[in-house]
């Protein structure tokens, strides 16, 4: 199965339970998690479903595309659903079904493994699958988003694409993976992360990343005290990558590194109250329906 | 006699909570049934990654009645002229007894009015209904989560409850939001070897049934199948299996049913350290590594896994994990030949980027700040230029590795990749050593560093972390201690002890805390807290470690009495000597004799002026003695002085305690013999002389122990 064919089968399956499918979203992040699809909708009452494909960037990772296994920019594919469903175990596994993996066949193993995002004052419990050993997804109880209680709570699944294809096809690198039968995922994006990684470690300007931060962060600031929820969110999810590059720079001192975490986490929290608040000013719209996006 | 089942059904538990949950079963369970009077024959405790579970059975089906012995009024208030008062009356009626029941019996305090009363027991089956939710909701761990819509708190989410009473199911619920758990006999098999549900038709029946189902619900005999699956599977390969204690503990709650497989990797990787192969295998796949031999340490290209698939599906499932430790070997190896593409000193500025502690600042500054102690510490033990070097070169690369790609990987590797990228970079063979050494120990029991650079450096770090942390005030309370203090003073005082180092613990800390004032504000109290800290942990070790009796350890430390916790950081090794001697003293039996001799001079020379560390007897006037006896002490005295320095000098006590055992007759004969003296003479001076006298025996012990904090007998 090709690349291509994984996604649109992951699709295909999610979107026959219910899921809504999203589309990525258009800003750098490093996890699926920061896409509003999930950070916002997993605040507040109101139910939702939804899956979409994630670009992320770990500006860190890069490899120069030397590594077979780490790339700095990568995709997830995401599910979010809120309340966490009674059988959703059984449903992910036959979402490895559709994907010609017959768990029967295989040794699959719900593995504990926490997640925590300090910077965005999230955290959940939940595991690493492994299947036959090999880590392929990861599963999230979300407990805390933005610094409150998740209530309902909401099931994070995300498949890591790149692993879980190198598996079905049985390939060892991710630059040799088929995206189609003709293109491989090298030929999409091997340049860009040889180039990247340069980027990323070498040519990017720590003086203009420091300003850009600082511009980002008073945007959000501004955007915040509007109450403009989407917006600021936006420059918050920049202001973090921002980070993320001076980061892989190695021009952030210890000490400012808490700092810079400490502010992003403050506007987190600012922002996923203020959605909540405007949810709720609204009536929580999507409580109306039975179904997360019926309404 | 009934039998009890209660499984919890539950999404995959955190391997460590399966054993813990059931730990705290063991003790809570019996202790709830007890406090209802209920017996039981036997408890047997399961659990698997997807259920936790406990059978009871030989309980009654009925709660036995209890008799119950009410308090009332005393009888001279209860009953006037033989008729019941108000009292009486009232104290029956809230009883709900006639007034016949009541009884009047005599206690301590007078006759009393009681009711006796029976309370009839209620069915099992009511208290189980009630109990078996406390069970549930009483487990405590770490990482408790909700889920759906309510508020129940859980290591994972509960699924599904079995509850049999023998064969009738026990109504029990559990209630989360919207969703109700309702107990049935219905329970789960093997996610695939058995996806039907497994109809339990007797509580007795539980292990078997669910046996039947390909779920060992009895983690000991899980852990005894892995156990013996893989040394059959090591020797299939003519191989020996490294079964760690931990990782079986761990894997065996990570499986219902195990199948042991074997599976191999390209030889080629075998040239990788092996701790990188190791801790590929074990930390990270959970894999059991497999060597030559029993007592090798030469790895083969293979490895075990233990399975929760279908026995039958053995070979998709080795090849399966065969590429994922091909991707991991791969990646090992891309990171041990990047990481040594620079020499490992290229690292140690970059170390700049690792955070050692917000107000510290980073790693490099504490490379910084730990190179200079242990120039402190080298030039304390007069070490030579050679050695010094080393240190200080070893001091400087100690922690580079922490940036490198495959510590980044793998932080288990800490030192390890240190040693081995020295190595490649052309250090000396010492620096290596001393930079994989300096973590050690690592725990409680484990080794400590065998070469002087290691030691040198491993205490330069530790006590870099605790004078740095004290001086910002964050002291270790009670259960919280995050920068592990109190493991690393008793490194400290162990690598001090087991490598004999004449280390001056208090100049040193004075000189490191003085460095630190130099670049900030820092409380002076503190050190007195970080002294206070130190003998804390030396009375700890001294008492926990070496078996020493309290008051033995009193007497070294002081009780009150800075003059020996300050001698104690003078000499770390002293002060462990002197306890352990008087532990053999007190063994056997010298100790009560010199207690005797010492104390008695002690308690009337505390009346004299004589200054406790004066030993030299030039200050006795000879010509104020009165009579022969004193003459005799004083020359003992002086016969004692050399004898004195001599133990203190070598630590040989045995000379010191032989002398003053020696001069325990004089003594006495000072005292209560023929010609003794009253000390307290009505002459000052000869009063003085007399207590100057027994001062200068008081001394001469205290250079021992302070023999006031032993308690005698």
């Amino acid at each position: 199965m090709n690349f291509q064919a994984v996604i649109a089968t992951l699709h295909q399956f999610w979107g026959t339970y219910g899921c809504l499918i999203a589309q990525p979203y258009d800003i750098e992040k490093g996890a699926g998690t920061k896409s509003p699809h999930t950070f916002l909708r997993a605040i507040g009452p109101e139910p939702w479903r939804v899956a979409y494909v994630e670009p992320c960037r770990r500006p860190t990772d890069g490899r120069y595309g030397e590594n077979p296994n780490r790339v700095q920019h990568y995709y997830q594919y995401q599910v979010l659903i809120k309340p966490s469903p009674d059988n959703i175990q059984e449903i992910y596994l036959d979402s490895l079904r559709a994907l010609g993996v017959q768990p029967e066949d295989h040794d699959i193993r719900f593995v504990e493994d926490n997640w925590e995002d300090a910077a965005v004052g999230a955290w959940g419990v939940g595991w690493e699958v492994w299947l036959d050993g090999m880590e392929v997804t990861q599963f999230t109880y979300f407990q805390q988003c933005g610094g409150l209680d998740c209530h309902p709570v909401s099931i994070e699944i995300t498949y890591g694409l790149e692993r879980l294809t190198m598996y079905l096809q049985g390939v060892n690198s991710i630059f040799d993976l088929g995206w189609t039968d003709e293109v491989t995922y090298g030929d999409v994006h091997l340049q860009g992360e040889i180039e990247n990684s340069t980027y990323n470690f070498e040519a990017s300007d720590p003086e203009t990343l420091f300003t850009l931060f600082k511009l980002y962060e008073q945007e959000a600031g501004r955007l915040l005290e509007r109450a403009l929820v989407l917006p600021a969110f936006e420059q918050i999810l920049k202001c973090s990558h921002t980070f993320n590059l001076l980061d892989a720079r190695g021009v952030i001192s210890v000490t400012e590194r808490t700092r810079y975490i400490g502010r992003v986490r403050s506007m987190a929290r600012q922002v996923a109250q203020l959605y909540l608040k405007q949810r709720e000013a609204m009536g929580f719209p999507l409580l109306k329906g039975e179904h997360g996006n019926a309404a | 006699m009934a039998t009890f089942l209660l499984e919890v059904g539950t999404e995959e538990l955190p391997a460590s909570f399966v054993g813990e949950a059931l730990e705290q079963w063991r003790s809570s369970v019996p202790m709830s049934l007890s406090d209802r009077h209920l017996t039981t024959e036997a408890i047997d405790y399961y659990g698997t990654p997807r259920r936790l579970a406990v059978v009871i059975a030989g309980l009654p089906t009925q709660q036995p009645d209890q008799d119950e012995e009410i308090k009332g009024p005393p009888a001279q208030a209860a009953f006037q002229n033989g008729q019941p008062t108000k009292a009486a009356i009232g104290f029956a009626q809230k009883q709900g007894v006639p007034l016949e029941a009541l009884e009047i019996r005599p206690t301590d305090k007078g006759e009393f009015v009681f009711v006796r009363r029976t309370i009839a027991g209620r069915p099992v089956a009511e208290i189980l209904s009630g109990l078996v939710p406390q069970w549930i909701t009483g487990l405590e761990g770490k990482r408790f989560a909700r889920w759906g819509d309510g508020e129940l708190k859980f290591s994972r989410p509960i699924r599904w409850l079995v509850a049999l009473l023998d064969d009738q199911i026990l109504p029990v619920t559990l209630h989360n939001g919207s969703v109700t758990l309702t107990s049935d006999r219905i329970s789960q098999g093997h996610r695939v070897l058995h996806p039907q549900p497994v109809s339990i038709a007797h509580a007795a029946d539980y292990d078997t049934t669910l046996r039947n189902a390909y779920v060992e619900v009895d983690p000991s005999q899980r852990r005894s199948q892995i156990q013996h699956q893989t040394t059959a599977a090591a020797e299939s390969i003519q191989g020996w299996a490294v079964v760690s204690p931990s990782l079986l503990a761990e894997v065996t709650n990570l499986v219902e049913y195990p199948t042991a497989i074997v599976g191999k990797f390209d030889p080629e990787f075998l040239t990788l350290p092996p701790e990188v192969v190791t801790t590929e295998m074990e930390s990270h796949q959970r894999y059991f590594p497999v060597l030559k031999s029993e007592g090798s340490t030469e790895l083969l290209p293979y490895f075990i896994t233990i399975s929760n698939g279908d026995p039958a599906k053995s070979a998709i499932i080795a090849a399966g994990n065969e590429r994922v430790i091909r991707a991991r070997l791969a990646d090992g190896r891309f990171f041990y030949d990047a990481d040594r593409l620079v020499p490992l000193a290229t690292y140690v500025d970059r170390l700049e980027s690792v955070t050692f502690q917000a107000d510290l600042g980073s790693v490099r500054a504490k490379v910084d700040r730990l190179g200079k102690i242990a120039g402190q510490i080298a030039t304390q033990l007069h070490l030579s230029e050679t050695e010094q070097t080393y240190i200080q070169r070893a001091a400087l690369l100690c922690k580079a590795d922490l940036v490198t790609q495959m510590v980044g990987e793998f932080p288990e590797l800490q030192g390890v990749m240190g040693q081995k990228y020295a190595l490649a970079s052309g250090e000396p063979e010492a620096v290596a050593t001393a930079i994989v050494e300096h973590y050690l120990p690592k725990g409680a029991g484990d080794h400590l560093p065998q070469s002087l650079i290691g030691q040198v450096v491993g205490l330069a770090d530790r006590l870099d972390t605790l004078v740095s942390i004290f001086s910002l005030g964050m002291l270790p309370t009670g259960s919280s201690d995050p920068f592990a203090l109190r493991r690393a003073a008793n490194a400290v005082l162990n690598i001090t002890w087991t490598a004999d180092l004449a280390l001056n613990l208090h100049q040193l800390l004075h000189l490191v805390w003085a460095d630190v004032a130099k670049t900030r504000t820092v409380e002076a109290s503190l050190i007195a807290a970080l002294h206070d800290f130190f003998l804390q942990r030396l009375r700890s070790l001294l008492q926990d470690d070496r078996a020493i009796d309290y008051d033995l350890v009193n007497a070294v430390l002081g009780e009150n009495d800075p003059e020996y916790a300050e001698r104690a950081l003078y000499d770390l090794r002293d002060v462990r000597d002197r306890a352990l001697f008087l532990q053999t003293l007190r063994n056997n039996g010298t100790l009560a004799t010199l207690y005797e001799t010492v104390n008695r001079a002690t308690r009337l020379a505390a009346q004299g002026t004589l200054d406790t560390q004066h030993l030299d007897s030039n200050l006795i006037r000879p010509d104020l003695f009165q009579q022969p006896s004193e003459q005799a002490l004083y020359e003992a005295l002086v016969h004692l002085a050399p004898q004195t320095q001599a133990a203190q000098a070598t630590r040989d006590y045995q000379k010191l305690v032989t002398a003053l055992a020696q001069i325990a007759p004089t003594v006495s004969r000072f005292f209560d013999g023929d010609d003794s003296v009253l000390v307290m003479d009505s002459d000052p001076d000869v009063r003085q002389n007399r207590l100057n006298l027994l001062g200068l025996l008081r001394n001469h012990a205290r250079v021992l122990a302070d023999f006031g904090a032993i308690v005698k007998g």
